[in-house]
């Protein structure tokens, strides 16, 4: 009797399992598929037309290699010697003083950081990393990882920030500065963009522009 | 109905229907009925149930379900007359001698536009063809030029998207973005992405949040999170669509054939996200607002009566870019990629953050994942 039960159980069991087979090219989850058909992507699509006449630099940060804009030709008053010919210290007192007014720093506080913290007194033209070493300018992202260390990882990742490209290799990411001002860093309270309701006040009081 | 009838045949009852097919009351093409015992178990009973009640119309795709079956003839014309309205126009235009060359032109088009098969079913040439159509049409309704393509899904490509909790602020770029680039109805204020704002403590009540906010964000003790459609793996809303008007591409991306739907909002009810929308008007886009790089199944202009939604932007995405979501978010909350490329930040995404779905335990597959810093 209890064989037969067993014998039972054996078959039902069987029957489950070969009907919950699926087809070929159909998974039970969408892991599976992934887990089943995952091949690194050299097809036809590229973000190459995407990232034609950008000014990019190659950077390899552990196992991570991606794009990252050039940045020194779009800093407006580069190079900082033009002004900065003497030590920073010999310049003190001078009309020059005032030339960086619009400046205000709201990064952390007076206790952690100032401006010497990033930038390099004896040289204008580098930054400094807090053992005193330079850091060019194009590698900014390199300043922010010292402190911002979780944020630094999951930009390397691709889960922090922008990208320049598209979905389709090769990958250029935009860096911190792209979209946090280095010396207000902060996303600020504003209005939300909502396209239709604005636009369509905007119609119809004739301010369409 | 033979193999290389590709599109429809009318049936107006005249042939006398043959002798059923081989498959027996089971419903198995395989295997005897022998092997099976007298009485029926309940997963027997229901397919046969359902084989008395339909019959072949299960295994037939969405125009041969309309227009191979049986009718009698009252019925038959009466369905015949919105075509023969169409093509009465057409005739009388093509017909007479003082209508001009580009109202003939438009005629056959309108013609040829209304005949013609299920998006899905047609070849490369045949689409090219639909396309070509469409961009004439445009063109001699609007005197304005469109581009418009029918790029099918690339190999080695499924479609993926997270969504950084912590990092949207709510500044809403992504929704105005997409209603630009997706020629989306201005009178209705038709937007696919919504973004929810949540109290902080209260986790996700969707029937709590605000998606509708006119004020400055973020605001003081709230966290925001977008909704849109999630291209499921596997999508309620397709298995329901009565006329196979929407389906799933081979890059992953959930569409819709806008000439195909019937606009009965089957799949609208079954979307368990409210992923779907409704052309209750015609969608209307000022001329100099349309965006002209079209896709066929993606930000081409709809009519009213059909449903639409969000397509990952398919004429950006199979063009190597990323949605215009993507593109627009200010925080970069949004992550775009290829799921089966293991290089892609996408997969970094999955295999290194806690991502988590929505309504994971529908088993609808969401390929749209939530995660935090």
């Amino acid at each position: 009797m209890k064989n037969k039960n067993l014998t039972y159980y054996a078959l039902l069991f069987l029957i489950i399992v070969l009907s919950s087979c699926k087809n070929e090219g159909e998974y039970h989850s969408v892991s599976d598929r992934i887990k089943a058909e995952e091949k690194p992507y050299h097809g036809t699509l590229t973000s190459e037309e995407l990232l034609a006449g950008r000014d990019l630099i190659k950077i390899t940060e552990g196992e991570h290699t991606f794009l990252i804009p050039e940045r020194k030709s779009q800093i407006k008053s580069f190079a900082c010697i033009e002004c900065h010919s003497k030590p920073l210290s010999q310049m003190k007192g001078t009309d020059k003083a005032k030339a960086h007014w619009d400046i205000t720093i709201n990064h952390a506080n007076i206790e952690t950081m100032d401006c010497a913290t990033c930038h390099n007194g004896e040289d204008m033209n580098n930054l400094k990393s807090l053992t005193g070493r330079n850091i060019d300018f194009n590698l900014s992202y390199k300043l922010c990882a010292q402190c911002h260390t979780t944020q630094f990882e999951d930009w390397k990742g691709g889960a922090h920030g922008k990208k320049i490209s598209g979905w389709t290799p090769p990958r250029a990411s935009m860096t911190c500065v792209e979209c946090h001002n280095p010396h207000d860093p902060g996303f600020k309270q504003r209005w939300p963009a909502q396209f239709n309701t604005k636009k369509a006040i905007e119609r119809n009081e004739g301010l369409d522009h | 109905m033979s193999e290389n009838k590709k599109w429809y045949s009318l049936d107006l009852g005249l042939n006398k229907k043959k002798g059923s097919s081989g498959s027996c009351g089971c419903g198995k093409t395989e295997g005897g009925c022998n092997s099976h015992k007298e009485e029926l178990s309940a997963e027997e009973f229901y397919e046969a149930a359902i084989n008395a009640s339909i019959g072949e119309e299960r295994h037939k795709d969405g125009f041969e379900q309309v227009f191979d079956v049986k009718m009698d003839r009252r019925t038959a014309f009466k369905k015949l007359t919105a075509s023969l309205l169409i093509g009465a126009g057409a005739v009388s235009t093509s017909c007479s001698l003082t209508t001009s060359g580009d109202a003939k032109e438009k005629a056959q088009i309108d013609w040829e536009e209304q005949f013609k098969g299920n998006y899905k079913l047609m070849t490369d040439d045949e689409k090219k063809k639909t396309v070509d159509r469409l961009m004439r049409s445009y063109e001699l309704r609007t005197g304005k030029n469109i581009s418009m393509t029918a790029e099918n899904a690339a190999e080695d490509v499924l479609f993926g998207y997270a969504f950084n909790i912590s990092k949207c602020q709510g500044y809403m770029d992504c929704v105005s973005a997409c209603v630009e680039e997706n020629n989306q109805d201005r009178n209705s204020e038709m937007q696919y992405i919504r973004i929810h704002e949540m109290k902080d403590g209260e986790g996700f009540k969707f029937d709590k949040a605000d998606d509708n906010y006119y004020h400055e964000v973020p605001q003081e003790g709230h966290f925001y999170m977008g909704t849109q459609c999630f291209h499921c793996d596997d999508p309620p809303c397709v298995d329901v669509c009565p006329v196979q008007a929407t389906w799933k591409e081979e890059d992953g991306l959930v569409v819709i054939d806008y000439d195909w739907c019937i606009g009965c909002r089957y799949c609208m009810a079954a979307c368990p996200y409210d992923g779907r929308r409704f052309n209750w008007s015609k969608p209307e886009v000022p001329e100099n607002e349309v965006n002209k790089n079209q896709h066929y199944l993606g930000n081409r202009m709809r009519k009213k009566g059909v449903m639409e939604k969000c397509t990952f932007c398919v004429q950006r995405t199979r063009k190597g870019k990323n949605p215009a979501c993507v593109e627009a978010c200010p925080t970069g909350a949004r992550i775009f990629g290829n799921l089966l490329d293991p290089n892609s930040s996408i997969r970094w995404v999955l295999e290194n953050k806690k991502v988590f779905r929505l309504k994971e335990d529908l088993g609808t597959e969401p390929k749209f994942w939530y995660f935090m810093d």
